[in-house]
C-alpha cells in the first residue's frame, strides 16, 4: 500500500516536472521569436543614431544637445550612443563595413580627409543651402572652414576645435622677481626669463620646469612654420620655419639635459583634470589647450592663473597655434540623412548661430563664428571665465595651423610626432629628423600613387 | 561511417566556429595581401605591390622588424633560462613548495594589461619604486627605464620575465617526467648534483625546452599588448621611444589607424614565413640537441 501510493506520488512529481519543462521551454521559444513590445510614444518620430566617444563629465553635455534637438521638433528624435574612444573608430569602420552605419558619427580622430577617399563619408557642403554655404564660407572662423575638406567637398563640419595658449600663475612669477602684468612678446623672451621659474631639489632634479617643451607641432605656428599651404595644396616639411622650431626644441631639450627632462615628464602625475601637472606645481608654463579652463575651475577653482598667446619667434606669427578638431559626419551608408542633417545644423548652429553658442559654452568650446562668440550665452561663459578669451582671440586668427588635408594624414600626422621625438631624444639632428620625415612622405605618396590611389 | 557523422556532428560547433571564424579569414589574408583593401570598400588587386614596398620602400617595416628580432634575441633564451631555473628551484622537496609554485605563477594569469601598468608605475624613473629603493639602498640613480631607447626594451624583456610562471609550470611538468632510476643510477656511479643536472635533467628535459622555445619565438614575434600600452601610456610623457615600435605594433597601425589591410595583411604573411622559417630551422637543428627518449 505504501509503495503504491509513493509511486503515485512519483508518477504526479514525474507529471509536473515534465509539464513545467515544456512550459519552461515554450517560454523559452516565445520570448526568443516574438519582438519585445515597443513602448508607446506620443509621436512616432524618425529615430537618429548619433555616435559620439565623451564620457565622464563631457556625458551629460551632449546628451542635453541631443535633449534640446528632440524639443525643438516633432519629426526627429536623435538617441545618443557613446562608444568607447579607444577602439571608437574600428567600431565605426566595422559598422559601415557591415552596412549599419550611425546616421552621425561625431569624429574625433583626424582622419577625414582618410575616410572620404575610401567613399565612407556623405559630402555636406552639398547639402548646404546658398544662405548656409555663404554662412560657412565667409562667416565661420578660418580654423572652422578650411577644415574637413577632401578635395572640392566637405566631408566633416567642425563643430569643435582646440588651439594652444600659454597658462602661467602670476604669484610664481612674482616670486621668481617676473612682471606678471607684462607676459613676454617674443618667444625668446619667453624661453629666457622662464628659466628663472624653474626650481631643483637638493640633488640638483628638476621639481618644476620654468617652460615646459612639448611636441613640435605646437611650437612650428609661432615660428612661421606649419605642415601644409592651404593655397598651393603642397604639405610642408623639411620648411626652414619647421627647422627653426624643431631646432629649438632640441635645443630647449640639450640645455636642460635629455635625461633629466625625460625623468622629469615620466614623473609628472596623470594629464587628466585634478591631476595636470599645472594643477600640481610642476609647470610654471606650459602651452595647453582651452579645455583645461573648465577643468581649473572644477579642481583648482580658488588658484590664480592666466593665459596668454604663445608669443611668435623671430619671423614667426602672431597668434598662431596647432589645431585639432571634432568633426561631425554623415556616413555614406547612413540611413537618415536628412535628420542627421537637420542634427548637424542645430548642433554646429549653421542657420542659427545664436541659440547653438549655449551647447559651446556648456562644452568650454570655442565658438566658430563672430555670431557665435556674441551671442549673449557665450557672452555670459566668458564673464565666467575671462582667461578663455585669449582662446577666443586665437580662434579667429588666420593663423592656426591643421594636420594636412590628404588621405594618410595620420600616416603623415603619426611621422611627424616621431620626427620630433627622434631629434628630442638626440637620435637624430634636427636637420636630419626633417629631411627624413620628407623622404617617408614622399615615400608613402608613392607607394600610394603605385597603388592606385590618386592622392 | 554513421559513427563517424555523429562524432563530426558533436565537433561541428568547433568546426564551423573554426572554418569561419579562424580558416576563412586566414586564407582571405592571402588574397588580401595582393590587394589594396581598406576595410569598407571592395579590394582592388594589386599584384606583388604590397610586398615590392615592404621589401624596398618602406624604412619602417625594416626597423619594426629589426625592433622584434632585437627583443626576441634578448626575450627568448632569457625566458627559457629563467623558467628552466625557477622550475628547478621549485622542484625541490621543501615544506610549503605549493605555496612557492603559485606565487611564481600567479604573475602569469594577472591580465596582460594590468601587468604593464604596474610595471609602468614600478618603474617610472622619477617616483617609481625601484629607482627609489636604487637610490635608498645603494646611492644609485636608476636608469630611466622607460623612456631610454635600450632600458625600454629592457624593461619589456623583465615584463616578459615576470610572466614566466606559465612556462615555469611546463618545465615543472617536464621534470617531474625524468625517471627517477637515471638519478639513482647516476648517484650510484658517483655523480655529483652539477653532473646529474647537466648529463641527466637538461637532457631529458630538451624536449620541453624545444617546445618552449618555438613557443616563445612565435610569441615574441607576435608581441603587441605590452608595447601598445606602454605607447598609449606614455602619449603624454613625449612618446615611447622608437626601439619598441615592434612588428605587431606597426601591422596594427597599417591595419586600423592608416586603413591598409592589404598592406597590413601583406605584412601578416611576411611575419608568418619568418616564423616558419626560424621555426624551420629550430626543427632542423632539434636533432643535435633534443633528446627523445623512444
Amino acid at each position: 500500500m505504501k509503495t503504491e501510493t509513493t509511486s503515485k506520488i512519483l508518477d504526479l512529481g514525474t507529471k509536473v516536472l515534465r509539464i513545467t519543462g515544456w512550459a519552461a521551454l515554450m517560454a523559452l521559444i516565445v520570448w526568443t521569436v516574438v519582438p519585445p513590445p515597443v513602448p508607446p510614444t506620443a509621436h512616432k518620430r524618425i529615430p537618429v543614431h548619433v555616435w559620439h566617444m565623451w564620457s565622464g563629465e563631457w556625458l551629460p553635455v551632449i546628451e542635453n544637445v541631443a535633449d534640446e534637438f528632440n524639443k525643438s521638433q516633432d519629426k526627429y528624435e536623435v538617441i545618443p550612443l557613446e562608444i568607447p574612444p579607444g577602439d571608437g573608430d574600428q567600431k565605426f569602420l566595422l559598422s559601415v563595413s557591415g552596412g549599419n552605419p550611425p546616421d552621425v558619427m561625431v569624429q574625433w580622430t583626424q582622419a577625414i580627409d582618410t575616410y572620404a577617399q575610401s567613399g565612407i563619408l556623405q559630402p555636406m557642403d552639398t547639402m548646404m543651402t546658398p544662405a548656409e554655404k555663404h554662412h560657412f564660407l565667409y562667416d565661420d572662423y578660418p580654423a572652422v572652414h578650411n577644415n574637413g575638406w577632401y578635395k572640392t567637398h566637405l566631408y566633416g563640419l567642425t563643430v569643435g576645435f582646440d588651439v594652444y595658449a600659454c597658462y602661467y600663475r602670476p604669484n610664481e612669477w612674482r616670486s621668481a622677481g617676473l612682471d606678471p602684468d607684462h607676459f613676454p612678446s617674443s618667444f625668446e623672451a619667453l624661453t629666457e626669463e622662464s628659466k628663472k621659474l624653474n626650481q631643483y631639489d637638493a640633488a640638483g632634479n628638476l621639481t618644476r620646469l620654468g617652460f615646459f617643451p612639448q611636441a613640435f607641432t605646437n611650437y612650428a605656428p609661432a615660428f612661421g612654420g606649419g605642415f601644409y599651404d592651404p593655397q598651393t595644396g603642397r604639405i610642408l616639411l623639411d620648411t626652414p620655419q619647421n627647422l627653426n622650431a624643431l631646432n629649438y626644441v632640441v635645443g630647449d631639450y640639450k640645455n636642460i639635459g635629455i635625461d633629466k627632462l625625460l625623468r622629469f615628464k615620466a614623473g609628472m602625475q596623470s594629464d587628466d583634470a585634478a591631476s595636470w601637472p599645472f594643477i600640481q606645481g610642476q609647470l610654471a608654463v606650459t602651452v595647453d589647450g582651452e579645455w583645461r579652463v573648465l577643468q581649473m575651475a572644477q579642481y583648482a577653482p580658488t588658484m590664480d592663473y592666466r593665459v596668454a598667446p604663445l608669443p611668435p619667434a623671430a619671423g614667426g606669427k602672431p597668434l598662431s597655434s596647432f589645431s585639432v578638431a571634432d568633426f561631425l559626419t554623415i556616413p555614406a551608408g547612413a540611413k537618415e540623412k536628412e535628420g542627421a542633417w537637420e542634427f548637424i545644423k542645430f548642433w554646429s548652429g549653421l542657420d542659427h548661430p545664436e541659440p547653438a553658442a549655449k551647447f559651446q559654452a556648456k562644452f568650454c568650446w570655442l565658438p566658430t563664428s563672430p555670431q557665435m562668440a556674441q551671442a549673449p550665452d557665450y557672452q555670459a561663459f566668458l564673464k565666467k571665465y575671462p582667461q578663455f578669451r585669449t582662446f577666443v582671440k586665437l580662434a579667429a586668427s588666420p593663423n592656426v595651423v591643421n594636420i594636412p588635408p590628404v588621405p594618410y594624414q595620420m600616416f603623415l600626422n603619426d611621422r611627424i610626432l616621431v620626427a620630433g621625438d627622434l631629434a628630442e631624444r638626440g637620435a637624430k639632428s634636427p636637420e636630419q629628423a626633417l629631411k627624413s620625415l620628407e623622404a617617408e612622405a614622399a615615400r608613402e605618396q608613392a607607394r600610394r600613387k603605385g597603388l592606385g590611389y590618386d592622392q | 561511417m554513421k559513427k563517424q557523422f555523429v562524432g563530426y556532428a558533436f565537433i561541428s560547433p568547433w568546426l564551423i566556429g573554426f572554418i569561419i571564424f579562424t580558416a576563412f579569414p586566414f586564407l582571405s589574408s592571402v588574397y588580401l595581401s595582393f590587394t589594396r583593401y581598406n576595410i569598407v570598400q571592395n579590394p582592388v588587386w594589386v599584384g606583388l605591390a604590397n610586398y615590392r614596398t615592404l621589401f624596398s620602400g618602406d624604412p619602417i617595416f625594416w626597423h619594426s622588424l629589426n625592433a622584434t628580432l632585437i627583443f626576441a634575441v634578448a626575450a627568448v633564451p632569457l625566458g627559457v633560462i629563467a623558467g628552466v631555473g625557477l622550475a628547478l628551484l621549485l622542484n625541490s622537496n621543501v615544506g610549503g613548495i605549493g605555496v612557492y609554485r603559485t606565487i611564481f605563477f600567479l604573475p602569469s594569469i594577472v591580465p596582460v594589461v594590468a601587468g604593464s601598468i604596474v610595471f609602468l608605475s614600478v618603474l617610472n624613473p622619477n617616483i617609481g619604486l625601484v629607482n627609489r629603493l636604487l637610490k635608498a639602498g645603494f646611492g644609485v640613480t636608476g636608469p630611466n627605464w622607460l623612456q631610454d631607447p635600450t632600458w625600454a626594451v629592457v624593461t619589456l624583456v623583465m615584463l616578459s620575465l615576470w610572466g614566466v610562471g606559465g612556462s615555469m609550470v611546463i618545465y615543472l611538468a617536464g621534470l617531474k617526467d625524468i625517471p627517477a632510476h637515471l638519478y639513482e643510477a647516476a648517484r650510484i656511479d658517483g655523480a655529483n648534483a652539477f653532473q646529474r643536472l647537466r648529463h641527466i635533467t637538461l637532457p631529458m628535459l630538451t624536449p620541453v625546452i624545444f617546445f618552449n622555445l618555438v613557443m616563445g619565438l612565435i610569441g615574441v614575434f607576435q608581441y603587441f599588448t605590452q608595447a601598445y600600452v606602454f605607447q598609449q601610456a606614455m602619449v603624454n610623457q613625449g612618446g615611447a621611444p622608437d626601439s619598441i615600435h615592434f612588428y605587431a605594433l606597426y601591422l596594427f597601425e597599417r591595419a586600423w589607424r592608416y586603413m591598409d589591410m592589404g598592406y597590413a595583411s601583406a605584412m601578416g604573411w611576411v611575419l608568418f614565413l619568418v616564423i616558419m622559417g626560424i621555426t624551420g630551422i629550430l626543427f632542423a637543428g632539434q636533432k643535435k640537441w633534443v633528446h627523445y627518449e623512444n
